[in-house]
């Protein structure tokens, strides 16, 4: 990308961050219900969301667009990051749960009358934080070592990335491993002191998810413009290039990886408050294709495209579900094949795509082929090994 | 069970029974019977153990009804009659009466039919004693049932009674019998009686003889009398070597059990992964959607059943308008109300047909997206898992949220047993057509033309472009028949597991993982990674002792193992670096 455009959309995003940070709160708090500038609490919860789905988007993207790798486990790691602070948020509950005990109430259910060791350390919220990033770094790490090691790429990392995540789902369901088993965590009380449902916190956790998305762009941002993000480019492009040139690439993978799910897990940290809830459905297998479908939608291999993506379909999603709750499952899905037929860079290629169309159009040649894709799929062999 | 219900039902409903059924039994019988009811003390007792030999199921019905008192007696004035009332009462409580000795009604003088309340009439009474013999009589009943299974059951329930007054019984019945099975089992109960003998010799020889029968049964008596404080020595050591052979009986058959269930389930994994096999081993296509063509095979078996039964219909309504009216979509299909033996082949017609539909599906699939995609691989993965979502959405709207059901055909049902290892019909079904299956997709893939064209396009598209193969022909070809492959596990799973839009998604990941642990590219590693994933799911379920924990084992070894062999199991060589 040249220069001059990265510079303009860098003063672009930062134009809407600053409207998102401070203006839609601004809005929120300042202006009396009714008024037609009024921006409602439940505006506030959902965009405080996809601004969650938004750092998801990036991770898979960070991974996909710009490395190769389609991981279909950072719902798993976003999770894990939900689950941290699911646990974190239940040790606030303290007794105001429904049997009025110290502990919470599944575990009373399930036949406990003290806390679990594991789920004593979690009523401190800089510990909860910590386990956010160690654990699923740690994971991260451990699998990305053993499957780069042994040089697991394209669709193979994918479906092992699906049984990874498959099975950690069937873990987090069975209620012996003491996380709530398929109802999960909810009824949250108190953040840091906090109601959770007082408009207030709900602000501020908006607040804290779009500097945390802005924050994670710009770091994406100059990850990818320093020599390591060549490097990762060029991994995608062709590897074995890559490595004949003397780098290792397996590290570099690893370390992506990590980063990448680091990021999920933080995006699931600020998810679990705004929205409630969390269970094992969140990693289910469908959830981590559905992000790297907005990732696919927004445009692969740029920052913003991943941030317009989740947006675009989560609130096409909203839309669609509350329109036609019996068809929306069809327009998602037809949407996806069109996209993946004749959109691949995304929303974010569309112009230069149009304006490809438009400069054959005008020569007057015929045209009925999808734009060409160069990618490092396109230039290897279709079946490989 | 079943036996039970019949003694159950035989006691409320004797009277119509000695109506309807019983009517022909021979007089003699009948005589004795009455003689039996009318005598006195022992030979009383005599004449009720006579009467075991007859083998007749009206004495069974007669004796069952005098121990719950519903035998009567009738005063004529000058002898008693043994009377039944029958079942059905009028409306002052009152029944016809039937004598035990000719099985007619009791007539008055004016040939009018006598009705009695069973109070006004006095109850044939038994003692303490009576009632044993008539209960040995019974067993004696049981024993000569000319159903074996019925047989079978009866000498299970003496061997059980723990009572040493049952073994003349069944040594009696030893003699006579023909059946072999039914003779183990006799022989079993004995034995499992005279563990209780007081003679200690005796005791020792029945442990043994139960070692020997390697009778699973008695192990918790055989282990009861090892572990007894009061029996002799010598027993207690013959007790404790026959409870170790029964042990190591019982093991071997849960090991052979869970190998058997582990085949049969390899054999479903194999099926499922096999039609994978060939569009992600062999096309290099990321076919997500072949979870929903597993539902397409499980939903035509489904639909065929109907069209056998009552018809299929269904409609869908769509929340649009055209010009007023709105839009829809209804079909109803006539069924052909088949019963019988019609019925239960509607089986064999879902074969052909699930692969026939699923296959379609395949080509429509193939035609409107994948040809686009065969260059993109990881991009084939999130197009086809849109049309997963489009057909998961269309089976909900077509045949509803829930799952369906789908009734095996009775030839299906049922078990046989080797040695104690019960094999379901079913299962050994699973693996004989898993075998059929893998035999003909070798045939074709190795044997015809088009299997020369599949693999040639396979090996090198371009090559056999440039060779003159129409490659987008045998993609078709080859796309829609992996996706008929995927359309008869649906047939099968429909036999063995729910029908349900989402059904596909619970194979999915296994049948990748199946794929990719043996080798993408090769039938034979797909094979090998199905025997042995469905084995060794079904040894960890086992050993952890939950399904799940069973199957997050199975998923973190077969990572693991890809780290041994990336590959897979049969990786195919090559010299070139991708």
């Amino acid at each position: 990308m040249p220069r001059k455009a990265s510079n303009l959309e860098l003063w672009v995003v930062l134009a809407v961050a600053l409207a998102v940070i401070i203006v839609l709160p601004c809005l929120n708090a300042f202006t009396p219900d009714g008024s037609w500038l009024h921006v409602s609490n439940f505006t506030i919860t959902i965009y405080g969301k996809y601004l969650c789905y938004a750092m998801l988007a990036i991770s898979v993207d960070l991974l996909w667009g710009y490395t190769g790798l389609l991981s279909l486990g950072q719902a798993l790691f976003f999770s894990l990051g939900g689950y941290m602070m699911g646990m974190y948020l239940m040790r606030m509950i303290g007794d105001l749960g429904q049997y009025h005990q110290p502990i919470p109430d599944f575990l009373v259910f399930l036949g406990w009358s003290t806390l679990p060791a594991f789920w004593k350390p979690f009523a401190c919220f800089p510990f909860a934080m910590l386990m956010a990033v160690l654990l699923p770094g740690t994971l991260a790490g451990v699998f990305g070592y053993l499957a780069f090691r042994s040089r697991i790429r394209g669709v193979y990392f994918s479906i092992l990335t699906q049984a990874l995540t498959y099975a950690a789902c069937l873990l987090f369901f069975r209620n012996s491993l003491l996380l709530g088993g398929n109802t999960g965590f909810t009824d949250f009380k108190f953040i840091l002191g906090h109601d959770l449902r007082e408009p207030a916190t709900q602000r501020a956790l908006f607040v804290s998810s779009a500097i945390a998305l802005l924050l994670v762009y710009l770091l994406c941002k100059w990850l990818t413009q320093t020599k390591f993000g060549r490097i990762q480019r060029a991994i995608r492009d062709s590897e074995n290039r890559v490595m004949f040139s003397g780098y290792s690439t397996a590290n570099f993978k690893l370390f992506i990886f990590i980063l990448a799910a680091i990021i999920a897990s933080l995006a699931g940290v600020l998810y679990v408050p705004q929205v409630g809830i969390i269970n094992p459905s969140e990693m289910a297998t469908d959830k981590s294709l559905e992000t790297v479908v907005w990732v696919a939608v927004g445009g692969r291999g740029t920052l913003v495209g991943p941030i317009i993506g989740a947006f675009a379909v989560n609130a096409m999603k909203s839309w669609a579900t509350r329109a036609y709750p019996d068809l929306w499952l069809i327009f998602l899905g037809t949407m996806f094949v069109l996209v993946t037929i004749f959109m691949p860079k995304g929303i974010i290629g569309l112009p230069a795509q149009l304006r490809a169309l438009l400069k054959k159009y005008r020569r007057g040649k015929p045209n009925g082929q999808p734009a060409p894709v160069v990618s490092g799929e396109e230039i290897l062999p279709a079946k490989s090994k | 069970m079943k036996r039970a219900l019949k003694f159950f039902l035989a006691g409320l409903t004797v009277g119509l029974f000695l109506l309807t059924a019983r009517g022909q039994e021979s007089s003699a019988v009948r005589e004795k019977l009455s003689r039996a009811v009318l005598a006195d003390g022992a030979a009383q007792r005599q004449l009720v153990a006579e009467l075991g030999d007859t083998g007749s199921g009206l004495v069974h019905d007669v004796l069952v009804a005098w121990t719950r008192d519903n035998v009567f007696l009738y005063d004529s004035g000058n002898a008693k009659i043994p009377v039944l009332l029958e079942d059905q009462t009028d409306a002052d409580g009152k029944a016809r009466a039937i004598s035990i000795a000719d099985g007619k009604f009791l007539l008055d003088a004016q040939k009018h039919e006598l009705r009695f309340a069973p109070t006004e009439l006095a109850s044939a009474d038994t003692d303490a004693a009576l009632r044993a013999v008539i209960q040995q009589t019974l067993d004696t009943l049981a024993l000569a049932d000319p159903d074996p299974d019925a047989r079978q059951n009866a000498v299970l329930k003496l061997g059980n009674s723990k009572k040493l007054k049952n073994l003349p019984v069944l040594q009696a019945r030893l003699a006579k019998e023909t059946d072999v099975p039914v003779q183990r089992s006799i022989k079993e109960a004995i034995a499992m009686l005279q563990l209780d003998d007081p003679d200690p010799k005796i005791q020792s020889a029945a442990a043994q003889q139960l070692a020997a029968l390697k009778s699973i049964g008695s192990l918790d008596l055989v282990r009861a009398l090892a572990d007894s404080k009061t029996a002799p020595s010598e027993v207690v050591k013959a007790a404790k070597n026959s409870a170790e052979t029964i042990g190591e009986h019982i093991s071997f058959v849960n090991i052979f059990g869970t190998i058997f269930r582990g085949l049969s389930g390899g054999s479903i994994l194999l099926v499922v992964a096999l039609g994978l096999a060939i569009t992600f081993g062999l096309m290099g296509i990321i076919n997500m959607a072949h979870g929903e063509m597993i539902a397409v095979g499980a939903y035509t078996s489904y639909v065929v059943q109907n069209l056998f039964g009552t018809g299929f219909a269904f409609s869908i309504n769509l929340p649009f308008h055209f010009f007023g009216h709105p839009l829809g979509f209804s079909l109803s299909l006539p069924g052909l109300n088949a019963t019988g033996w019609f019925y239960e082949t509607y089986f064999l017609f879902v074969l052909p047909l699930s692969f026939i539909m699923a296959a379609l599906a395949g080509l429509v699939l193939e035609r409107t997206v994948i040809r686009f995609l065969y260059r993109r691989p990881l991009e084939s993965l999130l197009a086809t898992w849109g049309v997963s979502l489009v057909m998961q959405q269309l089976f909900r709207m077509v045949f509803g949220a829930n799952n369906v059901q789908v009734s095996s055909p009775r030839w299906l049902l049922g078990h046989f047993t080797v040695d104690d290892v019960s094999l379901g019909y079913n299962r050994v079904f699973v693996i004989a057509f898993a075998v059929l299956i893998i035999i003909g997709t070798w045939l074709l893939l190795t044997k015809t033309p088009l299997g020369l064209l599949i693999r040639s396009v396979m090996q090198n598209r371009d090559m056999a472009s440039c060779l003159g193969v129409r490659t987008a022909r045998v993609n078709m070809m080859t796309f829609a028949f992996g996706s008929g492959l995927a359309g008869l596990a649906g047939a099968f799973l429909s036999q063995i597991g729910n029908v349900g839009p989402s059904m596909g998604q619970l194979y999915i990941v296994d049948s990748f993982m199946t794929v990719v642990v043996g080798g993408v590219g090769s039938i034979v590693g797909t094979v090998c990674a199905a025997a042995g994933i469905g084995t060794s799911d079904q040894v960890l379920q086992q050993l952890t002792g939950s399904p799940v924990s069973g199957k997050i084992v199975v998923l973190v070894c077969i990572i693991l193992f890809l780290q041994w062999k990336p590959g897979g199991l049969f990786s195919i060589r090559s010299r070139s670096l991708d």
